[in-house]
């Protein structure tokens, strides 16, 4: 999985791509824990281009929200493919994670938001 | 039609084998919906052996794909420490805490989950997608 990280104002922006699975999530684990070890306001996560997404990869968000809900820090998941879409339906996560059609959305909603 | 595959209990081996399944769970006449989901429940079958049977240790594991016309039959085979699956109680949904989703995913996704008490050299877990449900 390739995992890139850069800022588009004061939002952190994680690009991902790959099959996110028990063997890649615990990279992408340590990358997200870099930003809320710092206590990152603003995170956003494109998953445009992951086309899997196994229970540990779900189990790496589900942290990664409990941790920024802590410092009243903010998750953005943005360009779910209808893969990944179906297993947070199955799981049911709709409606703990804020969910975005796409990265431009997503930074929108965090400047409407200051 | 059947194919065995022979592993070693390490995620390294994980999406080689999702690659080899999609093509055959393509061949047994799946959708691409069904076949992403029967995907993630052997994954997840196979992340409970290297976790759990083998507590991240190596060992063997095997995998039988089966296809039948009215179903596709899944067989996870270890020689690890004896991990029951069916056993685990079914999480509250929506699930605020980390982990934990893996066996509900396997008992969403497929029709049947059987663990197999009799072999006693590890664990056997069947799981069965029937066709007609698809």
């Amino acid at each position: 999985m390739k995992i890139q990280m850069n800022h588009q104002g004061d939002v952190n922006v994680v690009e991902l791509e790959g099959e996110l699975d028990f063997h890649s999530s615990p990279e992408l684990r340590a990358r997200l824990g870099e930003l809320t070890s710092k206590q990152a306001a603003k995170i956003l996560v494109n998953l445009k281009k992951v086309d899997y997404m196994d229970s540990s990869g779900i189990a790496t968000f589900v942290e990664v929200f409990q941790k920024t809900k802590r410092y009243n820090g903010r998750l953005i998941l943005a360009g779910l493919t209808p893969a990944v879409r179906g297993i947070f339906e199955i799981a049911k996560l709709e409606s703990i994670f804020e969910i975005a059609q796409d990265v431009q959305e997503a930074i929108s909603r965090f400047l409407n938001s200051k | 039609m059947e194919r065995v595959f022979e592993l070693e209990a390490k995620s390294e081996v994980l999406r080689g084998l999702r690659r080899e399944l999609r093509l055959l769970l393509g061949d047994a006449g799946w959708n691409q919906k069904a076949t992403e989901e029967i995907v993630l429940a052997l994954d997840e079958a196979l992340t409970n052996v290297i976790r759990h049977a083998y507590s991240g240790k190596s060992g063997p594991m095997k995998v039988v794909f089966r296809d039948f016309p009215d179903r596709t039959e899944l067989t996870v085979e270890d020689r690890g420490a004896r991990f029951d699956p069916t056993r685990i109680p079914e999480p509250k949904l929506p699930r605020e805490k980390p982990g934990g989703l893996g066996v509900y995913f396997i008992k969403k996704i497929m029709d049947e989950m059987i663990y197999d008490d009799s072999f006693i050299q590890g664990n056997r877990l069947h799981m069965i997608k029937r066709k007609t449900t698809s």
